[in-house]
């Protein structure tokens, strides 16, 4: 399912002293079995852009199509509930998110709410947990007992257990350790190509966003100042707006900048070896 | 600094540390790091006097016991993982305020080392926001501020670089290196490794015990254990192995440009 957003506005505080614009002429598609990662120093406007997209707040001018359904002010959405349950939103602190006593309960949910007639919600459950590498010992233990790890899974779990169209994960990264972080990569990976969903990742840990997503926005004070495929963004000069480039990318642009060598584009330590090994021989 | 000698500590009846030993020494950075969920905060909680222990520890050679708790805590300054557990006020001022005020500082102190700590960390322009609407890496920033704004003699940071963003965490890593050069011991507990490059040694811990200790070469060169426990060398670590397996260099090189310079003379 495809994401459009067509000449979007977010105002907040509209029409009051407080009035500010946050978002402005952001024309964007996020493209079917695609990922796409959102970077921007904080206040950018990331987490106002995914809130747009599940209509969590509406575009204060210009609209955001999800598949055939239009957000706009002009026009009320009827079955809002049908669009959400299209959008799996995971937050930036999951532990924010929950509210059950048990995994289990915390993972069914999304399927209840949505009042779909879910058939063996039971087996669903224990996929989505095998999804993100946890197994059935878990369902009866406490959300918030887990570790932090555990709890980002978890909460990816409750997401992905009522089978969304569209991903979205806001800072999946902080607070994971290594091991965590190389899971999630593989989750993510395994979202875009086994079960064909469309991925959006905000955040700013770009030596990750390097190795899963395939294209990426920089926003700046609400607007898209650079889109595009991957490499082109990262090679661009991102300090200037508070971002860190992935190491990779800014180990080959020093050599092209100091050395005037060209060694090309790798998400990965091992190809961008070769290309060393390649050039200093 | 801060001596742990057989540590024994139970929670629930779960057995989390058996008899461990470490050493913060004093002026130096040690990092302790685990994958999630290993023990560390525990430690920290102990360290902070929340909960009770078998064993001695002795902070600044004052043992850790519940009539010296007041005096110790005056001693460290400490930022947990959460950002939002530890806010009490209305106003970042007034918030990072709350320990000189417990301390009894004079008011006009009292703003003047908030003005003078604020700057440092490049926060001055939010001190009269609400901590609540900030971003998590802004109130980090201002955690960080609560806990160094009384110049504590040692600082504890429980994952709180891993909370920050990697821009900031870059900028924050070397206000670190200038306070631990004037004097500051500082006890970074993380699970991420690229953390550990600014310290002096590196504990590593699993399951409550101590796997490795050393220097970060020391610690660095057991790629093997550090693989069982889920982590990655860091990069310029990672890089200059490789390279050293090509013969393209002879030494690790922390540096990214002197690493260019050095491999295209």
């Amino acid at each position: 399912m495809e994401v459009k957003f067509n000449n979007v506005y977010y105002v907040y505080n509209e029409k009051t002293p407080l009035s500010k614009m946050v978002l402005g002429n952001i024309n964007t598609i996020f493209k079917e079995e695609k990922i796409t990662g959102i970077i921007g120093k904080s206040g950018s406007g990331k987490t106002t852009l995914i809130q747009l997209i599940n209509a969590l707040i509406i575009p204060t001018k210009g609209n955001v199509v999800v598949g055939k359904r239009i957000i706009s002010k002009t026009k009320k959405i009827k079955d809002i509930n049908n669009l959400r349950y299209q959008i799996g939103l995971v937050f930036q602190m999951p532990e924010e998110q929950f509210f059950c006593q048990t995994v289990k309960e915390e993972i069914e949910f999304g399927m209840k709410y949505f009042k779909k007639s879910v058939k063996n919600i039971e087996k669903h459950i224990s996929d989505a947990l095998l999804m993100v590498e946890l197994n059935d010992s878990y369902l009866n233990r406490n959300p918030f007992t887990l570790s932090s790890g555990e709890m980002r899974k978890v909460a990816i779990a409750s997401v992905l257990a009522f089978n969304p169209k569209i991903i979205i994960l806001d800072e999946p990264t902080i607070g994971l350790d290594n091991k965590s972080k190389n899971n999630l990569i593989k989750i993510i990976k395994l979202l875009k190509n086994r079960y064909k969903k469309t991925v959006i990742i905000v955040s700013n840990d770009t030596d990750f966003l390097l190795q899963v997503v395939d294209h990426v926005i920089l926003l700046d004070k609400g607007r898209i100042i650079y889109e595009g495929n991957k490499y082109d963004v990262f090679k661009q000069d991102l300090e200037k707006y508070k971002i860190k480039r992935p190491k990779i990318i800014e180990f080959e642009q020093l050599v092209l900048q100091k050395k005037n060598i060209k060694i090309g584009y790798r998400d990965d330590i091992n190809d961008l070896m070769k290309d060393v090994y390649r050039y200093v021989k | 600094m801060i001596n742990i000698k057989n540590l024994e500590f139970k929670y629930h009846n779960k057995l989390i540390f058996n008899n461990i030993t470490l050493n913060f020494e004093k002026g130096k950075i040690t990092s302790l790091i685990g994958p999630n969920g290993c023990g560390k905060s525990t430690l920290v909680k102990i360290l902070v006097g929340l909960y009770r222990y078998n064993g001695s520890i002795i902070i600044d050679e004052i043992p850790l016991l519940k009539d010296n708790i007041k005096e110790i805590r005056k001693k460290l300054g400490v930022v947990f993982t959460n950002p939002d557990n530890q806010f009490v006020a209305e106003t970042v001022m007034d918030d990072i305020a709350f320990t000189l005020e417990n301390m009894n500082y004079p008011k006009i102190t009292i703003r003047k080392k908030i003005e003078e700590i604020t700057k440092y960390l490049g926060i001055y322009d939010i001190l009269e926001y609400n901590p609540h609407d900030l971003n998590s890496n802004q109130k980090q920033l201002v955690n960080l501020a609560s806990a160094l704004v009384h110049e504590p003699k040692i600082l504890i940071l429980d994952e709180a670089l891993t909370m920050l963003d990697p821009y900031d965490k870059e900028r924050i890593m070397i206000i670190l290196k200038e306070l631990n050069e004037k004097g500051l011991t500082i006890i970074n507990i993380s699970h991420d490794i690229e953390d550990t490059l600014i310290s002096d040694k590196i504990y590593v811990m699993n399951d409550g015990k101590i796997i490795l200790e050393g220097t970060k070469e020391e610690v660095y060169k057991e790629e093997n254990i550090l693989h069982s426990l889920g982590f990655d060398l860091p990069f310029m670590v990672e890089l200059s192995n490789r390279l050293k397996f090509y013969d393209l260099i002879d030494n690790t090189v922390y540096d990214m440009e002197e690493l260019v310079d050095i491999l295209w003379k």
